[in-house]
């Protein structure tokens, strides 16, 4: 199972050429950095939520969002393209590896970069919110949350049949995660028959688990759930590996 | 060694390929002629496992591909029509890539990439980023990467496609010395002067079935020597002779505008499929 190596491997060469242009950390924190100042600093700023400031309750909310995007978003488009444009991913497919190591070395190149986004964001976090803190339980879900997206990024880029479909899978699966899974606020504000819905989503599970401090049973639910998701999500990524035919 | 027996392959209710058969030995070039649609790339995805087949047998230096997949990969390298190299990454890193892929060692790989690249004279390329490379270059490096890990069996899908005829004649030379090296070679072409000058063998697949398969000279001697190309009511005609002295009294009986030349493998394909390859 070293077939993975040379597929991250790659992934990671190809990022950091991509690293030293302005542009790719530009459009990494762009995003959660608009958020951070509109809702952190701007709306929510003297609004006091679940016990804390607002910015240290957003804080792991948006490092939530941004492994999600990141780590997903990486690996849907990367392999769409590799797949359907560039042909890379065929190499991949003719060499004498199993299907196993490439959803493997895919998902591990798509966490990394999920995670250096998210160092980003922590970063800021840490620079502009007093009261936020890393705990070893954020780290984790972190890592967790990277993995399972990374692993849906390899379901979508194996499923689309072209490269403008990935951003219908943004419009109707991401983005509403971002808004509705607890990264702004608290999933309970919702309505109730809302809050059954997102309960289905991974992201609100990330975000239950991201702002605990300790692991109680809420958090031990959450992580079960986040687990079921990611093997879920892993092994059908695998499969749809293993039964590529053009 | 390829092994290819009753290949079928459905699009649809389409047919790309109706129990195509065929053995390539071992340090033979294969070519594999056919118009655009007759199923020679579907051929060759079935044969490096990037396409499902729906019946019949493929083995690779006898390993079955279906019982083998691992085994059947490992023996085989693939310069495909399209270029897949990774264009921001350096002529070197897509070796190496490729090298780790066949679970090639570090030390062998710095090696091998010295002597491919040696070999298809772009030392000095080395450190290029593949999308600086001019598309001869890029169809040299293909053939690099396909032959990386050493494999005993190459195949080239259209591996000159869109390159002037100088860079072509240049790797048609490189395919000549695979093959002296001792690779089995499967060449997919349209261009009938590359079949003519790189083959051993040659298969006409027509509408997915192959309906000759022999040398060229065979195949080419089987309809005549010479060939007389004449206007018949505006529309283009081929004759063929055994001698140039039957193809010129056959000239002189006709109006002017008869052309005379010696018969080639198309016209060999289209006196047996009526149609033309390109």
């Amino acid at each position: 199972m070293t077939g993975w190596y040379p597929i991250f491997l790659r992934e990671m060469l190809l990022f950091k050429r991509k690293l030293f242009k302005l542009g790719y950390l530009f459009s990494a924190m762009v995003v959660p950095v608009i958020y951070l100042i509109t809702f952190g600093l701007g709306v929510g700023r003297s609004m006091p939520i679940e016990g804390t400031d607002y910015l240290t309750f957003l804080i792991p909310g948006l490092v939530a969002m941004s492994s999600m995007t990141n780590s997903y978003t990486w690996v849907a488009s990367a392999l769409n393209l590799n797949r359907l444009y560039f042909k890379t991913f065929q190499v991949l497919v003719q060499a004498p590896i199993n299907p196993f190591a490439i959803m493997i070395g895919e998902v591990l190149a798509g966490m990394a970069k999920g995670l250096f986004a998210s160092i980003l964001i922590i970063t800021v976090g840490l620079l502009v919110a007093p009261l936020f803190h890393l705990s070893w339980l954020l780290i984790l879900t972190l890592m967790l949350n990277c993995f399972l997206f990374a692993c849906l990024g390899v379901i979508v880029g194996m499923i689309t049949k072209s490269h403008e479909d990935t951003s219908t899978y943004n419009n109707f699966l991401i983005m509403p995660m971002s808004f509705f899974s607890g990264t702004f606020f608290p999933v309970s504000r919702m309505p109730e028959p809302l809050q059954k819905l997102i309960a289905i989503f991974p992201l609100t599970h990330t975000n239950i688990l991201i702002r605990k401090s300790a692991l109680d049973s809420q958090g031990l639910l959450a992580l079960a759930i986040l687990l079921a998701y990611t093997i879920a999500f892993f092994f059908l990524g695998s499969r749809l590996i293993r039964k590529y035919s053009e | 060694m390829i092994e290819v027996t009753g290949l079928t392959r459905k699009f649809g209710a389409k047919a790309a390929l109706s129990g195509v058969s065929f053995t390539v030995g071992a340090g033979e070039i294969f070519a594999y002629l056919g118009p655009n649609g007759a199923g020679k790339t579907t051929t060759i995805r079935i044969l490096t496992s990037l396409t499902r087949r729906d019946g019949g047998t493929v083995r690779l230096n006898s390993f079955d591909i279906e019982t083998h997949p691992l085994e059947c990969k490992s023996q085989f390298g693939i310069v495909p029509q399209h270029t897949n190299l990774d264009s921001d990454l350096s002529v070197e890193e897509n070796l190496l890539i490729h090298g780790l892929l066949h679970h090639m060692e570090r030390q062998e790989i710095t090696q091998r990439t010295g002597e491919l690249l040696d070999y298809m004279e772009m030392s000095d390329r080395r450190q290029s980023l593949v999308k600086n490379l001019s598309g001869g270059l890029k169809r040299r490096l293909l053939i690099a990467r396909a032959l990386m890990h050493t494999p005993r069996i190459l195949f080239m899908d259209e591996p000159t496609v869109g390159l002037d005829p100088a860079i072509r004649r240049s790797l048609w030379g490189f395919i000549k010395r695979i093959k002296n090296d001792g690779a089995t070679i499967f060449l997919t072409t349209h261009y009938i002067e590359e079949a003519e000058f790189l083959a051993d063998r040659v298969a006409f697949l027509d509408a997915g079935k192959i309906v000759a398969e022999d040398t060229s000279a065979n195949l080419m001697a089987a309809i005549g020597q010479w060939a007389v190309d004449y206007l018949d009511d505006n529309r283009l005609q081929t004759a063929f002779f055994n001698s140039r002295e039957k193809a010129g009294d056959y000239v002189l009986n006709r109006a002017n505008g008869c052309t005379v030349r010696r018969v080639n493998l198309e016209d060999a394909f289209i006196s047996m499929t009526g149609r033309k390859i390109s």
